[in-house]
């Protein structure tokens, strides 16, 4: 009896664990739910993201390419990107190398700012180097504040057809071909050796005697702290003289070797670089937010907008982006989805008005609204502390151009 | 306790010690002895293999992590500081109890050991990093240097403030044999960089930015830019201090009524 009820429990147990392996969902692990709804909208509007291409082998090239635009309602409790931040890419480790990173065509080697308000065109150059499915993320580190991740997209690695070794060769200034992978490992290898072979031959020394710790601890206690340096004997002041010099000896050996074979070397490099940022293109559309308001219920995003078209060609708005969540108009057509794009709503935007003619100025009620705002946790924005919104408006004119400008304000929940 | 007691228990103590000392020529006891030694040196080397990883992982970790971190001016500094604040009460403990000048050699070689275990397992097969850009940095010598100094001169104030100072001086010399290497320059988009630095670069660390690296952040710029050898005149009186001061707490700890219970 008592058996079967513990084969009961064994398959219980198996039965649950079976059920949470098969109804977990993704894991993302960049924290683009983690983080709160509002700080989302209203930091950086990452847009057209594009990682091409979507598979590859280990050793080939793949370009994450995309703009972004630093908000003009970055959240005051928060460190600002004004001061200091650096592109970086969000992937599982080194499995892939970073060639070459760029911002408004400046290399982003190095940390730079961003003032708000303005636009970035970032690109960053990959190469595979660890077979598997990635998440890849644009991210930007933003001193004090942390990491602000874009949308992530699927990309698989497979093996290289060759078998050779991955290797990554670069060329110092010294003419030098080198492989990173292993570079200079026989020097650590080698020195290190050497260090532990002296490390534990002294304290082989000590160990390998009769008389060690209680022995000693008993005669120390008998000799008193006065009388206590006798148990040191002249071997032991002997050997203690020869490590000591054959310890100088090395450091000072291994320092003249190192530069004798490295004669020409520099310090670490760092400091700061200065990026001329692009002005929004905002067309001749003139956009003030009135209010806004979130519904619990419905899962969607009111706002109502005055419009000014001072332009001579008819607007249509096509998308409201915000926290990487892209809510399309589905009565524009232009907007782009690019391959292996995630957060699109596509028909997640309706509009009241379908175009703004020239020179006419017209109250418009735009929703956004999708299954996303649940998914990606934005429902959270009645939870925070500062319940404002931000995010980029984008519209076309007649002849098919593409513009876009922040809107943000105030957000009121609706509870029923 | 008034005069006759405090005489008396010393009496019985002293009684205790001669006991104490005649067991060392019992063969039957010798043998527990070296039991109990093997079990101490068990007991020491997991506290000390745990106790050093942890210090040091959480004082100076980024700064042995990643070769691009070494810089000449903090790492210099860093490291020896969260080693000497480790060394100094266990090297004031096995000396005064055992008179056992093996504490800093221990330590580094320990940190040393379980370093390389960490950096192949977690770093090299478990993230993929490259050994050439995690390896870590070696202490032994200086762990030497502080025991033979205490060794040679039998005083514990005398290694404090030589071998201290050496503990802290030397540290770039002695990493320099396999870490000039990394500080060769390299050329990237028409900017200056060392191999450590591309490496730090190629090599991506999502929440690792290059911001985090504190890279010669001082106003310590005179004698000419000559800053790796005045990092090593500032450490070397750091170590002095620090090592002093730990030594110190040492003392206070062992003075405590726990280690001063008789063995047999």
């Amino acid at each position: 009896m008592k058996t079967l009820k513990m084969k009961r429990m064994g398959v219980s147990g198996v039965l649950a664990g079976l059920m949470l392996v098969l109804l977990a969902g993704e894991v993302l692990a960049h924290g683009e739910r983690a983080q709160l709804a509002s700080m989302r909208m209203r930091t950086v509007h990452w847009f057209d993201t594009k990682v091409e291409p979507l598979n590859v082998k280990v050793g080939d090239i793949v370009t994450v390419t995309g703009k972004l635009m630093t908000s003009e309602w970055w959240p005051k409790q928060m460190a600002s990107i004004e001061d200091t931040v650096y592109l970086n890419i969000g992937v599982p480790g080194p499995t892939f190398l970073r060639l070459h990173s760029e911002v408004n065509g400046v290399p982003m080697v190095r940390s730079t700012a961003f003032p708000l308000g303005k636009v970035y065109e970032y690109k960053t150059v990959l190469r595979a180097r660890v077979a598997g499915r990635y998440h890849v993320h644009p991210i930007l580190n933003v001193k004090d504040s942390g990491s602000l991740v874009d949308k992530g997209t699927w990309l698989e690695v497979a093996e290289s057809d060759s078998t050779a070794p991955f290797t990554n060769e670069v060329t110092t200034m010294l003419g030098d071909t080198i492989d990173l992978e292993n570079y200079a490992l026989g020097d650590v290898y080698g020195w290190h050796l050497v260090w532990l072979a002296i490390g534990i031959a002294y304290i082989l020394y000590w160990l390998l005697r009769k008389e060690l710790f209680i022995p000693r601890f008993i005669r120390v206690r008998a000799f008193g702290q006065d009388r206590a340096n006798e148990i040191i004997t002249k071997k032991d002041f002997v050997a203690g003289g020869v490590f000591f010099t054959l310890t100088l000896a090395t450091i000072l050996g291994g320092y003249l070797w190192a530069e004798h074979k490295y004669p020409i070397t520099i310090p670490l490099q760092t400091g700061k670089v200065d990026v001329v940022p692009i002005e929004v293109p905002t067309g001749d559309l003139e956009v003030v937010v009135d209010s806004a308001s979130y519904a619990l219920a419905g899962r969607s995003l009111t706002m109502r907008v005055n419009v000014t078209n001072h332009g001579d060609s008819p607007i249509r708005i096509s998308e409201f982006l915000t926290a990487n969540i892209r809510f399309l108009n589905p009565n524009v057509t232009e907007s782009e989805i690019y391959p292996g794009e995630e957060m699109v709503a596509k028909d997640g935007l309706s509009v009241s008005v379908d175009a703004v003619a020239p020179g006419q100025s017209v109250a418009v009620e735009l929703v956004a609204s999708d299954a996303l705002w649940e998914q990606y946790r934005m429902t959270g924005i009645i939870n925070d502390p500062d319940s404002r919104f931000a995010g980029l408006l984008f519209y076309y004119d007649d002849n098919g151009e593409r513009f876009f400008q922040e809107v943000g304000g105030a957000i009121l929940p609706a509870f029923f | 306790m008034n005069e006759t007691q405090a005489s008396e228990i010393t009496a019985s103590e002293n009684k205790g010690r001669l006991l104490d000392m005649k067991s060392l020529d019992n063969p039957r006891a010798m043998k527990l002895y070296r039991r109990f030694d093997g079990i101490i040196i068990l007991v020491l080397f997991m506290f000390l293999v745990l106790g050093i990883q942890i210090h040091f992982t959480l004082t100076a970790g980024d700064w042995d992590y990643w070769i691009d971190w070494r810089d000449r001016r903090w790492w210099p500094l860093v490291a020896p500081f969260s080693l000497l604040i480790f060394i100094g009460p266990f090297a004031y403990g096995l000396w005064a109890r055992v008179r056992l000048p093996i504490a800093g050699t221990v330590i580094t070689l320990l940190l040393c050991v379980v370093s390389w275990v960490s950096r192949y397992l977690n770093f090299y097969e478990f993230t993929h990093f490259p050994m050439s850009f995690v390896f870590p940095s070696t202490y032994i010598g200086l762990g030497i240097l502080l025991d033979c100094t205490l060794l040679i001169t039998r005083s514990l104030l005398v290694s404090a403030i030589t071998g201290g100072a050496l503990f802290g001086a030397l540290v770039w010399p002695l990493n320099w044999s396999f870490m000039a290497a990394s500080k060769v320059p390299v050329e990237l988009n028409g900017m200056l960089l060392s191999v450590a630095d591309l490496m730090g670069y190629q090599y991506i660390r999502t929440t690792t930015p290059e911001y985090l690296r504190i890279i010669e952040e001082s106003t310590l710029r005179t004698f000419g830019g000559s800053v790796t050898p005045l990092t090593a005149v500032f450490s070397g009186l750091c170590g002095i201090v620090v090592y002093g001061l730990f030594l110190w707490i040492g003392a206070r700890v062992n003075q405590l009524e726990i280690f001063s219970k008789r063995i047999v």
